[in-house]
C-alpha cells in the first residue's frame, strides 16, 4: 500500500506542477447508456439490411466467408457443408442452449465428433478435458454479441458456455448471428460497451470481450501477408434471415 | 539494451546501416508500404481527422488527471478479483514478475509483443532466473531465436531476409525448411501452439487501459494476444502509467485510428478487452490476473519538456516517414524505442545524457508530427531536446562554442553584416558547384556529411537597400 500511496503522490505533484495548461475533455459519454442503445437499436431495427450488406462486403475485404441461413433450423446443414469442405472430423461449439441451436446430430450423421461446452461443468476435471478437446478440434462454432459493419467485426463476449477458444484454437471458425446483432459504426459499439458495463455483473458473465476482424495473419517475414498463424486460418459468418 | 552495441558511437552504428544494402532495400520495401497503406486508409476515411483531433484531446485531457485516472483503474481491477502492482523504476517492474513466477513455481511464460517488457529488459531477468521466456509473436520470436533487438515498433523482424529466417529455424529448430513465409509461419504456428498449451505464465503490454471498467486492452493481428491471455493459469500485463484512459468511449475513439496509422487496417485482425481473471461460470481464463503500472521516468515528464511525448499510442508511424530512420533502421538508435518518437522516449527513459548523438539525427522535416495519429509535436520537442543538451552541457564544447559564437552574430546587425562579408571572403576556396564542401578544422564536421548554401553573393539587407 506504502508503493501506491508514494506512486500516487509523486504523479500528483507533477501534476498540480501544470496550471494553466487548455482545457481537454475526454470523449463525450452517453448520459444514460441504456436509452442511448435502446434507441440505436431501434434505428437499427429499420436500416439493418444496409448495416448488414455493408457487414458482408468489409467482412470479405479482410478475407471472411459470408453465409445466409433462412431460419436456426438450417444453420447446422450450412456448419456441415463447411465441415465437409474442408474435410472437418472435429468440432467444438458454445452450449446450445447459448447459441439457439444444436449442430450436433446433424454433424455426428456427417461423420463429425461434435463437443459442446455446457454451463454448469466449470470443474478443473471438465477444464483439462475441454482444453484438450478444443486444441484437438479443426472447427469451432460460436455465436456473435454484436456485429460491426463498417469494419466487418465479430465482437464475441467470453463467458457462460461461451469458452475463449472455441473462436481461437481451430483451424475454422464459424460465428452465427441475426440481424438483431448488427451495429454500424465504432462510435456505437462504444455505446453498447458503456451499457454493457453499467452493471457488468448481470450483463456479462465471462472477462474477456473479443473483436474479431478476419483470420489471424501476420506480415513479419518480409511483409508477405500469411494467414492463420496462431488463431483461425478462416473465418465464416453465418447470418440467419429468421432467428 | 545490450551495452556492447551502445560502445559504438551513433555516426559509426549509422554508417555500418547504410553500408548494409540488404538493409537498405528492407527498409526501402517496409517503410513505403507503410506509408501507402496509412495514406489509402486514411484517404477513404473522412472522420479520421477529427476523430485525431479528438484522440488528442483524450490523451491531453487525460494527463491532465493522470493521479485520478490511475486510481480508478487500480481500483477496479482490485474489485475484479485482479492484483495492482507500482513499479517505479524498471528493476521494481523485473523484481515484481520474477518475485510472482518464482512464487508460484513458473518454469516457462509466454508473451505477446510488448515494447514496456523490451523497455525493462524483462526476458533477460527472467533468463537469469531460470524461467524460460518465449516471444509468440512472429517478428518477436525470430528476434528472441537470433539474439537480436526489435528494429521496429510494429514490424520487429524487418531487417530479416526469409532465407536468414529459414537458415535461423533449421538452425535453432532442427529441421530443414524452405525460405517461404507460408511455411515459416506454419513451423512457428506448430512449435508455438505447444508452448501456449504448456506455459504457466501470459505476459502481456497493454495498449490502453480504460480506468472506468478496469479493462486492459491489447491490440494483435495474429491471435497470440489472445491465446497468452486465455490458455496459461497466470496473466501478467505491464503497461506505463500514460496507457491509461478514462471510458470504453475514449477507446473507440482509439481503435478508429490505431490500426489505421500502423499497417492501414480498418481495426487489427484482434481486439482483446481484458476484465480480470476469469469469472466463475468461464471454462477458461488465467485464475491470477497482475496489472503491473511502471513509472521509469515518465512521471518527471508531466510538467517536463516531453510531455507530449506520452501521448504516444507506439504504432509506428512516425518511423516510416522519417528520412533518417527510412536510412538507418531501428538498431542504429541503440536503444528500445527506435525512430523520431524513440529519440524523445529514450531520453525520458535513459535520461538526456542518453541522447547527446541521437537528438540530432533528424532533419526536423516535420513529416513525423503529420502521421502522428495524435499530432504529437516531435520536432518542437527535438529542438527543445538540444536546447536542454546544450544548457546542461552535455553537447560537446566544440559544438556549444560554434551555436554560443553564431547567436552573437544574429543578435547583433553590425557584427552580422562583417560576418556575411567576411564569410563570403573565407568561403571562396571551398566553393565547388555552387555548395560549400569540405570545410577545415571542427567545420569540417558538419560539411562531412552534408553540403552548404554558401554565403549569397549579395545578402538580402543589400539587395534591400538597392531595391529602395
Amino acid at each position: 500500500m506504502a508503493a501506491r500511496a508514494e506512486f500516487l503522490e509523486r504523479i500528483r505533484r507533477e501534476v498540480a506542477k501544470t496550471p494553466g495548461l487548455f482545457g481537454a475533455s475526454p470523449a463525450p459519454r452517453p448520459a444514460a447508456p441504456a436509452a442511448a442503445a435502446e434507441a440505436i437499436r431501434r434505428e437499427l431495427a429499420e436500416r439493418w439490411p444496409e448495416a448488414l450488406e455493408r457487414f458482408r462486403q468489409e467482412f470479405e475485404r479482410v478475407a471472411g466467408v459470408f453465409h445466409r441461413a433462412p431460419d436456426l433450423d438450417a444453420v447446422p446443414e450450412v456448419i456441415g457443408s463447411i465441415a465437409r469442405e474442408r474435410g472437418v472430423r472435429s468440432l467444438v461449439t458454445w452450449d446450445p442452449a447459448v447459441l439457439g441451436f444444436d449442430a450436433a446430430p446433424r454433424l455426428a450423421a456427417l461423420g463429425c465428433s461434435v463437443v459442446a461446452a455446457r454451463a454448469g461443468a466449470e470443474d478443473e476435471a471438465s477444464r483439462l478435458r475441454h482444453r484438450a478437446d478444443a486444441a484437438g478440434a479443426q472447427l469451432g462454432v460460436t455465436g456473435a454479441d454484436f456485429v460491426l459493419a463498417e469494419t466487418g467485426t465479430l465482437i464475441l463476449l467470453s463467458g457462460t458456455g461461451r469458452p475463449r477458444s472455441t473462436s481461437l484454437l481451430p483451424d475454422v471458425h464459424v460465428a452465427v448471428f441475426g440481424r438483431d446483432r448488427l451495429l454500424e459504426s465504432l462510435e456505437q459499439v462504444g455505446v453498447m460497451l458503456e451499457d454493457l458495463h453499467v452493471d457488468p455483473d448481470r450483463t456479462m458473465s465471462g472477462a474477456m470481450i473479443t473483436f474479431i476482424t478476419g483470420p489471424s495473419r501476420t506480415a513479419d517475414i518480409e511483409l508477405t501477408l500469411t494467414r492463420g498463424v496462431h488463431g483461425p486460418k478462416e473465418v465464416h459468418a453465418v447470418f440467419v434471415e429468421v432467428p | 539494451m545490450s551495452e556492447g552495441l551502445l560502445q559504438t558511437p551513433f555516426p559509426e552504428r549509422a554508417g555500418a546501416a547504410l553500408k548494409d544494402t540488404f538493409l537498405q532495400e528492407a527498409l526501402t520495401i517496409a517503410t513505403t508500404k507503410f506509408i501507402d497503406l496509412r495514406k489509402e486508409s486514411f484517404a477513404g476515411f473522412p472522420a479520421g481527422e477529427a476523430l485525431r483531433d479528438r484522440a488528442r484531446a483524450i490523451k491531453e485531457a487525460t494527463l491532465q488527471h493522470l493521479d485520478v485516472h490511475l486510481e480508478r483503474l487500480a481500483d477496479n481491477v482490485e474489485r475484479l478479483g485482479g492484483t495492482v502492482h507500482w513499479a517505479a523504476t524498471g528493476e521494481e517492474a523485473r523484481e515484481i514478475v520474477l518475485r510472482l513466477a518464482r512464487d508460484r513455481g513458473v518454469r516457462m511464460a509466454v508473451k505477446s509483443k510488448s515494447m514496456a517488457t523490451e523497455e525493462i529488459d524483462l526476458n533477460e531477468a527472467l533468463e537469469h532466473a531460470g524461467i524460460t521466456p518465449v516471444e509468440t509473436d512472429l517478428g518477436e520470436y525470430i528476434i528472441q531465436l537470433a539474439h537480436e533487438k526489435p528494429s521496429h515498433i510494429i514490424a520487429p523482424a524487418i531487417h530479416k531476409t526469409k532465407g536468414q529466417v529459414a537458415e535461423l529455424f533449421s538452425r535453432e529448430l532442427g529441421g530443414r525448411f524452405e525460405a517461404d513465409p507460408e511455411v515459416l509461419t506454419a513451423v512457428a504456428r506448430r512449435v508455438l501452439r505447444e508452448k501456449f498449451l504448456q506455459a504457466d505464465l501470459g505476459i502481456t503490454g497493454a495498449n490502453f487501459a480504460v480506468a472506468d471498467t478496469g479493462t486492459v486492452v491489447l491490440v494483435t493481428n495474429e491471435g497470440n494476444g489472445r491465446m497468452v491471455t486465455s490458455l496459461p493459469r497466470i496473466h501478467v500485463a505491464l503497461m506505463g502509467i500514460e496507457k491509461v484512459i478514462p471510458s470504453m468511449s475514449d477507446l473507440v475513439v482509439f481503435l478508429a485510428i490505431l490500426a489505421r496509422s500502423a499497417t492501414g487496417q480498418k481495426l487489427s485482425s484482434y481486439t482483446t478487452l481484458v476484465r480480470g481473471p476469469r469469472r466463475a461460470g468461464e471454462l477458461e481464463g488465467p485464475e491470477e490476473f497482475h496489472l503491473i503500472l511502471l513509472d521509469n521516468g515518465r512521471a518527471r515528464q508531466i510538467a517536463s519538456t516531453l510531455r507530449e511525448a506520452l501521448y504516444c499510442l507506439r504504432c509506428g508511424a512516425c518511423l516510416n516517414v522519417c528520412p533518417v530512420y527510412r536510412q538507418i533502421g531501428g538498431h542504429a538508435y541503440g536503444y528500445t524505442y527506435p525512430g523520431p518518437i524513440g529519440i524523445l522516449l529514450t531520453a525520458m527513459l535513459k535520461g538526456n545524457e542518453s541522447v547527446r548523438e541521437l537528438a540530432h539525427a533528424s532533419s526536423l522535416c516535420g513529416a513525423c508530427k503529420d502521421v502522428c495519429p495524435v499530432r504529437i509535436d516531435i520536432p518542437r520537442m527535438l529542438v527543445e531536446l538540444r536546447e536542454h543538451l546544450d544548457r546542461e552541457k552535455i553537447a560537446s564544447w566544440t559544438e556549444r562554442m560554434v551555436f554560443r559564437v553564431f547567436r552573437r552574430l544574429l543578435l547583433s546587425p553590425a557584427a552580422f553584416r562583417f560576418s556575411a562579408r567576411a564569410g563570403r571572403w573565407l568561403q571562396r576556396p571551398f566553393v565547388r558547384a555552387g555548395r560549400l564542401r569540405g570545410l577545415p578544422l571542427v567545420f569540417g564536421n558538419w560539411t562531412r556529411t552534408r553540403d552548404l548554401p554558401p554565403v549569397a553573393a549579395r545578402t538580402f539587407r543589400e539587395q534591400w537597400k538597392e531595391l529602395r
